[in-house]
C-alpha cells in the first residue's frame, strides 16, 4: 500500500487555496466607483437602439405607406358615435369619431402619457384617457387636461362608396 | 471636502447626465425629432468612455 494519499499535496499558500472571504460583500469606494461606470455603460448601449431607429427614419426608410385599411361602412356609425380600430398594425389601437356628416377624425389612441386607451366621451364632447384623467381635443388631438403633453397622432382618413377608410398616420408638424 | 470623493461625485454627475440624456431622447423619438434623438444618443454613448476616464483619473487619489 502507497501512502500517496496520506500526504498535504501542496501547500495552501497557492493560487487555489487563499480565498479571502473576509468582507468580500463590503462595497468600498472602488466597486461604487466601478458600478457607476457600469452603470454610464449601459446607458450607451441602452442608447443604441434609439439611434439606429432615428436614422432609419432620417433616412426616409420609416415612411412606407400602408395598405389603406377599411374601419367600416359609414351607414354603421352614426354622428357623434366612435369606433375602435387597429392601424397600422395590428396592435396599434385606433380610434374614429364622427363629428358631423362629413366630418372624421381619427387618432391612434395610445394615451402619449402611458399608452392607456384613450376613449370618446360624447356627452362631453372630449377624449378621456381613464388612467389619469388625461384628456384631449377631440378636433386635432392636442391634449387639453392632465399629464399627457404630446397630441395624439392623427390618423388621415378617406370616404369611398360608404365606407370609411385608414390612409395613414399623420406626422407630427416640425 | 476629502478629495477622494471627487471621483464619486464626477461619476454621480455624469449618471445624472445619463439619465436626462435618455429621459429626452425617449420624448423627442416620440415627438418624431429624429435628429435631437442622434444627438442625446450621441452625447450618452460618449459619457461612458469620460466615465471610464474619469474613473481611472481619480481612483488612486489620496485624501
Ligand atoms: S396614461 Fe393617459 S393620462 Fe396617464
Amino acid at each position: 500500500m502507497s501512502d500517496k494519499n496520506n500526504k498535504i499535496p501542496f501547500n495552501e499558500d497557492n493560487y487555489t487555496h487563499n480565498i479571502e472571504r473576509n468582507n468580500e460583500r463590503k462595497l468600498d469606494r472602488r466597486g461604487f466607483m466601478k458600478t457607476l461606470v457600469g452603470a454610464a455603460g449601459v446607458f450607451a448601449v441602452s442608447s443604441l437602439p434609439w439611434g439606429a431607429v432615428a436614422a432609419k427614419e432620417l433616412m426616409g426608410l420609416g415612411e412606407k405607406e400602408y395598405p389603406h385599411k377599411k374601419i367600416t361602412d359609414v351607414s354603421n356609425l352614426p354622428i357623434g358615435d366612435a369606433v375602435e380600430f387597429k392601424f397600422p398594425g395590428d396592435h396599434d389601437d385606433a380610434i374614429l369619431i364622427r363629428l358631423s356628416e362629413n366630418k372624421y377624425v381619427a387618432y391612434q389612441n395610445a394615451c402619449t402619457h402611458l399608452r392607456c386607451p384613450v376613449f370618446w366621451v360624447k356627452e362631453q364632447g372630449e377624449m378621456i384617457c381613464p388612467c389619469h384623467h388625461g384628456k384631449f381635443d377631440v378636433e386635432t388631438g392636442a391634449p387639453t387636461a392632465g399629464p399627457p403633453r404630446r397630441p395624439l397622432p392623427e390618423i388621415q382618413v378617406k370616404v369611398e362608396n360608404g365606407s370609411i377608410y385608414a390612409v395613414r398616420v399623420k406626422r407630427y408638424e416640425a | 471636502m476629502k478629495r477622494r470623493y471627487l471621483g464619486v461625485l464626477i461619476l454621480a454627475a455624469i449618471l445624472m447626465m445619463n439619465i436626462v440624456f435618455t429621459q429626452y431622447m425617449v420624448h423627442q423619438y416620440y415627438y418624431e425629432n429624429y435628429e435631437n434623438v442622434l444627438i442625446f444618443g450621441g452625447l450618452n454613448i460618449v459619457l461612458f468612455p469620460l466615465a471610464v476616464f474619469a474613473y481611472k483619473k481619480t481612483i488612486n487619489m489620496r485624501a
